[in-house]
């Protein structure tokens, strides 16, 4: 299916983490979780040496796609995160998806469509979640082995990893905070898990 | 816990993110119907198993799922180099005191 | 109680805070800065304790983690901790102590005299010998040795406490804050870089904490803690006191154990009680420092005999002097600054014991001035004295400290201070796999060549001047930054006299017939012991290691491995090079188990995983069921109903009308590219080159050696664009063995892989309603029975959300199963439980859908197949392609001898001959249940249920050559007795023809 269009309906649809926004909320929380909920997540493959499927790509996102492995670009809303050679996260505006696919398949078919790719939504698979606050730093050293610290994970860099026993791909963006792409079928957990290990910090939902 | 580096996200990340796939360059014999069972069972059941070097594959499962080549000492467990799908070993079992690949191993980050 | 041996100035600790604490029901005062053997000691308690094997009383040897007697019970109830060194105990106001074993109490012991009168019957390796036979009696012996041995009692109560674990990284890890450390880390410190330093105790400083040198002119401790609130001061420097990095793994990869509240009370009032941390450093510095050996005499062990080094260190530290009347035994210069410790303190010296002709170092030379009297050329070859030592047996010795060469005198003393020498603390160099070095200058081993980014600083390597320690430090630190440094410290402590090598004082009795002369503490290994395993002929170390136990557990041979090894050697002729040392493992001191659960306990323990609509079925009282790391509905109970009342109510609401299931847990594979086809072809048995858009089909994957790995649905969406279905356990497994042939051998197949299992929530509805339910909701799809085929694919819209629909069947039934994004699967949910209303829609778990599978003969790939099933085994040759040109995984396998073989287990079908039996799944099948045990196995039941629908029990299983043995009469016996019959029969139990899910 390629253009899924949302219902914006609030009994309609409920984001990964939506039964979790009445947590007691600390007042002078640490950590802050705040749910960007209901984005548009497109998961995009091709490849990067092929001038045209990175010329048809970057003439509907008004950018290039990242090349360098762990990077994000962003602009005027869009977010491409790196995922391996030949792999995008797509983050666009919620209910976006659906166009923006289209778009980008009939970019591609304009380039003479021989080009190899696959654009797949998943925006229901996943959510994005920002996550800021003084104890955000050994909150990160407690969930996920990667080296979060500023001299290894400057602004704007992509990583996959792990985040307690679940997964997660995480972008630190200019403010210090970062967002962070949860499964839906972890989301329980990983709200579990954040309030348990951010206990110590306190915890708010922005 | 090993510390390997993955050659598609070029960096040195944890063992966590990584699960051990098997023997590397092992290759599907390109017509197996021509092939004798005892050649077809070499191909699906025997291994090496070396004291020293070793060449295997991993999969960096948590990070950016790619397959990559490892080749890693089975008694120290260093790991001297990894490289990506498709390409060989610069240092072998023939060549038996290599230099570890410091950039490689993200010493100087 | 006074502390009578508490000195009235001097030492680290607070006189302002006085705290009480109890140990064993007896209440005593310290000071804060105490550990609990400094303020036990404090007050003259000198047995805290019974040896493990021979029940001897034992007092504190040591004052660090090198302590082998002073093992506690602390706190009670749920707080309770078994077994953490007396040394190692900050004392805190109101601690509540105990000795952890010793009954009815340490003081006296019975067990004492058993060990007194068993003692010549317990020699080494005595269980080994004693409870070998006959086997089955084991359980019996070991329930003895466990009450009579063993140490400390875990509380059986949930621990009230909270762990966790962080993992850190950094550019150089310090592994212990004595001078070395400390100057190793400053000067990496000042680099920038980031840099983590790790000491067990609460303060840094090491030594320089209990002597009485200086540092550039500056008083040792002083020099201390400036260097300390130096490297507080810099941002890239994390300090942590309380924190033993106790294991070392490849890699540089370090484990530490950080006590975060054990030093204010027994449970942690907030936060964590201990935390562990996970370094991972690029360089690390060990700088551990040295243990001091006893030396192997005649009733060694005996309360108030200690290492020296750990007397000095309770005067200096801890203003304590564990004694009256000390007489000091040496091999080496270090015992005379012990000397000069007491005398100081105000204490009698006796003598100085020294094994040495001719000893003339500088301490050597300061304990004459002060009229210390000191016997050179001698050695105590035995202590005396019961519940403490009271006189010390001296005897003259030759020159190599081998033979007694004059009878002995006893000094009459209450404490006898051992220096045997140094042992480097090679533990965690040793953890990453390299052998220690046996050096003969130092009559110690050192850390071996390492493959790790590894460096060594101060004693850890053998060198043991202050000064040498510090400058060593900062060598290290500069190398690890790169960069150099030509700072060097002054400390005045030039000119130590030579060592001499001595481990075992002779007795005027041999060996086997001295009092017991011990080697390993914690393990009661003595002397004669080791000789008797090497006489046994025991000669590898590891072997006599593991016959004596000596350098086991909890204490890894800190004070007694290289006396052990020393007289393994001598036993053998051999030098301890040649013979030379066990290896050791982490944990260099014990660790909880709760910290190493960290946070992942509880509900954390696994992930579990949970679909769109799981709200739903905790609000309608679904018990669940755990597949993978799926929470799935199990069945749906209703009051008063047991749960095989519920499942015959869910079936037969399927097979008569509708019934609902989550299927949202099936993996789903998003496929695209124009060789997807292709691809599919070569990783299933059946063909796809043909299959259109809007057709599904069903596909048996194999693995190589042509086993059932996985199976499952794929529809084709459009010519290049596929939806795999996978089992629920089984997605991560598929998707990762698809981009395994597709990344190492068919690189060139144009095709992409995209996990969408979460993407999608999937609504699948069942029974001769299920179209009438659908057709409420969805009016841009044609779904009668000629427009929309079984096995068809549509795109349309239910309930006003986009929907893939797809007529597929898992029970039999007709029926649907309509995807929808999971935001909108909660409400699809709903929606169709209120179309389906009128219709009885129930909603069923997967006890249910197991049983109506089964009752059509489907299998579950992991339940009726184990990875040795074919799917000729399986009755599945109908999903096998015989034309495809690719040889697909696993296709070559069928001719291979063992996979073609007549008589392998085939799947079958199983009526049990009692219709109201349920064989229980796993039974054994047999032909003839009366044939001796063991009986000849032709296979097992993979599943069995109850079906309501056909009114008996239903059976799958798998049985040599089944498919040859329809109609016969196979038996199930059972651990209780009963033997149950069935009948082999084909596996589909229901609607053979399949009329059903073709309406």
């Amino acid at each position: 299916m390629t253009n899924s269009t949302h219902n914006a309906a609030t009994d309609v649809m409920e984001s990964p983490l939506h039964h979790h926004v009445a947590h007691t909320n600390a007042v002078d929380a640490g950590v802050v979780m705040t749910e960007d909920k209901f984005r548009g997540h497109l998961n995009l493959r091709g490849n990067p040496q092929d001038a045209d499927f990175m010329a048809a790509v970057a003439s509907v996102l008004g950018m290039a796609l990242p090349t360098e492995p762990n990077t994000s670009v962003r602009v005027n809303g869009f977010v491409a995160y790196w995922l391996c050679p030949n792999e995008w996260l797509l983050i666009v505006a919620s209910g976006a998806q659906g166009q923006v696919e289209a778009d980008l398949r009939q970019a591609v078919a304009d380039k003479g469509g021989n080009q190899h790719i696959a654009v797949t939504d998943v925006s229901s698979g996943q959510t994005l979640v920002n996550l800021s606050g003084s104890g955000l730093a050994q909150l990160l050293q407690k969930s996920t082995v990667y080296d979060c610290h500023e001299s290894n994970f400057p602004a704007g860099k992509v990583v996959q990893t792990t985040f307690a026993k679940t997964g997660t791909t995480m972008c630190k963006l200019e403010d210090g905070s970062v967002d962070l792409v949860i499964r839906r079928s972890f989301s329980d957990y990983f709200f579990l898990w954040l309030a348990d290990a951010s206990e110590e910090y306190g915890l708010r939902i922005a | 816990m090993h510390h390997i580096y993955c050659p598609y996200c070029e960096e040195t990340r944890e063992e966590e993110e990584y699960s051990y796939t098997g023997e590397a360059h092992i290759e599907r014999p390109k017509d197996p119907a021509a092939i004798s069972d005892e050649a077809w069972g070499d191909y699906l059941f025997f291994r090496s198993n070396p004291r020293g070097i070793h060449h295997e594959m991993w999969y960096h499962a948590a990070g950016c799922r790619r397959y990559f080549n490892v080749t890693r000492n089975t008694q120290s467990y260093e790991i001297h180099e990894t490289y990506k799908m498709g390409e060989l070993p610069t240092v072998t079992a023939q060549v038996p005191t290599p230099a570890p690949k410091a950039a490689q191993q993200g010493e100087a980050s | 109680m006074s502390q009578v041996n508490r000195l009235a100035t001097g030492g680290r600790i607070d006189r302002s805070k006085p705290m009480s604490f109890s140990f064993n029901g007896k209440t005593f005062q310290g000071f804060d800065g105490d550990t609990l053997a400094s303020a036990l000691l404090a007050n003259g308690v000198g047995i805290v304790g019974r040896s493990f094997k021979y029940s001897r009383a034992r007092g504190i040897l040591g004052h660090g983690a090198e302590e082998p007697n002073a093992l506690m019970q602390l706190h009670t109830g749920n707080a309770a901790v078994p077994n953490p060194r007396a040394t190692q105990v900050e004392l805190f106001d109101g601690l509540v102590s105990g000795s952890t074993n010793g009954w009815p109490s340490a003081e006296f012991d019975l067990m004492e005299w058993v060990g007194k009168i068993g003692g010549k019957f317990m020699p080494v390796g005595f269980y080994y010998k004693t409870f070998m036979a006959p086997q089955k009696m084991w359980m019996t012996y070991e329930k003895f040795i466990r009450k009579a041995a063993g140490f400390g009692k875990l509380s059986l109560e949930p621990d009230p406490d909270t762990y966790d674990k962080i993992n850190a990284h950094c550019d150089v890890m310090v592994v212990g804050a004595g001078p070395a450390g400390l100057t190793a880390a400053l000067e990496a410190g000042r680099s920038g870089k980031r840099v983590i330093i790790v000491d067990e105790q609460n303060e840094f400083g090491g030594t320089l904490l209990a002597n009485n040198q200086t540092v550039d002119g500056v008083d040792a401790a002083t020099w201390a803690e400036q260097a300390t609130a130096q490297l507080e001061a810099m941002s890239n420097v994390l300090v942590m006191p309380r924190t033993t990095a106790f294991g070392y793994y490849d890699h540089n990869f370090v484990c530490a154990l950080e006590s975060r509240t054990d030093h204010i009370g027994p449970v942690s009032a907030s936060g964590s009680r201990q935390r562990l941390h996970r370094i991972r450093a690029h360089q690390v510095i060990l700088a551990t420092g040295a243990i001091e050996r006893p030396l192997v005499f005649g009733n060694n062990d005996l309360p108030g005999i200690m290492l020296a080094n750990s007397v000095s260190t309770y005067i200096n530290r801890y203003a304590v002097v564990p004694g009256n009347r000390c007489v000091i035994m040496t091999t080496n210069d270090s015992g005379y600054q012990t000397a000069l410790d007491i005398q100081a303190a105000g204490r009698t010296v006796v003598a100085v014991v020294d094994s040495r002709h001719a000893p003339d170092g500088r301490l050597v030379q300061q304990a004459k001035a002060a009229g210390i009297e000191i016997m050179t050329g001698h050695g105590v070859i035995e202590a005396q004295g019961s519940k403490r030592v009271t006189g010390a047996i001296v005897a003259p010795l030759d020159a190599a400290g081998d033979t007694l060469t004059g009878p002995g005198k006893t000094l009459s003393c209450d404490l006898v201070a051992v220096a045997g020498g140094w042992s480097p603390v090679v533990h965690l160099s040793c953890h990453t796999g390299s052998r220690p070095v046996w050096q003969e200058d130092i009559a110690g081993f050192v850390p071996g060549p390492s493959i790790q980014n590894q460096h060594l600083a101060g004693a850890v390597t053998g060198d043991y001047k202050l000064s040498q320690a510090l400058n060593a430090g900062v060598q290290a630190g500069a190398a690890a930054v790169g960069v150099e440094s030509s700072h060097v410290f002054d400390c005045g402590d030039e000119s130590e006299g030579a060592a001499q090598a001595l481990y075992l004082i002779p007795h005027t009795k041999p060996i086997s017939r001295a009092p017991k002369q011990f080697v390993d503490f914690q393990n009661d290994v003595t002397a004669a012991g080791i000789e008797l395993a090497a006489r046994e002929g025991f000669q590898s170390i590891e072997h006599v290691k593991r016959y004596t136990a000596m350098g086991f557990g909890t204490d890894q041979g800190k004070t007694g491995n290289v006396n052990g090894m020393a007289i393994v050697a001598k036993a053998l002729n051999k030098s301890i090079a040649q013979t030379g040392t066990t290896i050791f493992r982490p944990a260099y001191t014990p660790v909880t188990f709760g910290a190493l659960g960290g946070r992942d306990v509880g509900v954390l323990l696994d992930p579990a995983r949970h679909t769109a609509m799981h709200p739903w079925h905790l609000a309608n009282g679904a018990e669940f069921e755990n597949v993978g790391q799926w929470k799935r509905p199990w069945y749906f109970p209703q009051q008063g109903e047991t749960m095989q009342q519920t499942l015959n109510r869910e079936c037969l609401a399927v097979r008569n009308s509708v019934g609902i299931l989550d299927a949202s847990t099936l993996g789903k594979i998003d496929i695209q590219g124009k060789d997807a086809r292709e691809f599919l072809n070569r990783v299933y048995t059946n063909a796809w080159s043909k299959l259109a858009p809007g057709k599904c089909r069903y596909g048996l994957m194999l693995k190589e050696d042509g086993m059932i790995f996985d199976d499952g649905v794929t529809a084709c969406l459009s010519d290049q664009h596929f939806l795999m279905t996978t089992t629920s356990g089984g997605a991560a497994a598929v998707l990762g063995w698809l981009e395994l042939w597709h990344q190492t051998e068919w690189p060139e197949l144009e095709v992409y892989f995209t996990s969408v299992t979460d993407q999608w929530a999937t609504c699948s509805f069942a029974g001769p309603n299920s179209r009438k339910v659908l057709e409420k909701l969805c009016t841009d799809v044609d779904l009668s029975a000629e427009a929309m085929k079984f096995m068809d694919y549509r795109e349309g819209t239910v309930a006003g959300i986009k929907a893939r629909i797809f007529r597929i069947s898992f029970t039999g039934e007709l029926s649907f199963e309509v995807n929808v994004p999971a935001d909108q699967g909660h409400y699809m949910w709903k929606k169709l439980m209120e179309a389906g209303e009128e219709f009885g829609i129930t909603p069923y778990g997967t006890e249910s859908m197991h049983v109506l599978r089964a009752e059509k003969g489907f299998i579950i790939a992991g339940q009726d197949t184990d990875g040795s099933m074919t799917p000729q085994d399986c009755l599945m040759g109908w999903a096998v392609s015989k034309t495809k040109s690719f040889s697909f995984l696993g296709e070559r396998s069928f001719t291979r001898p063992d996979t073609a073989r007549a008589d392998r287990k085939q799947l079958v079908g199983l009526k049990p001959i009692d219709p109201t039996v349920v064989i229980p799944e796993g039974s054994q099948i047999v032909m003839d249940p009366n044939q001796p045990i063991p009986m000849d196995m032709m296979g097992h039941v993979t599943s069995s249920y109850w079906s309501e629908c056909l009114g008996h029990g239903i059976a799958m299983g798998t049985v040599k050559s089944g498919s040859d043995r329809m109609g016969q009469t196979v038996y199930c016996p059972q651990a209780d007795g009963r033997v149950l019959a069935a009948q082999i029969c084909s596996p589909v139990f229901y609607d053979p023809k399949g009329d059903h899910h073709n309406d």
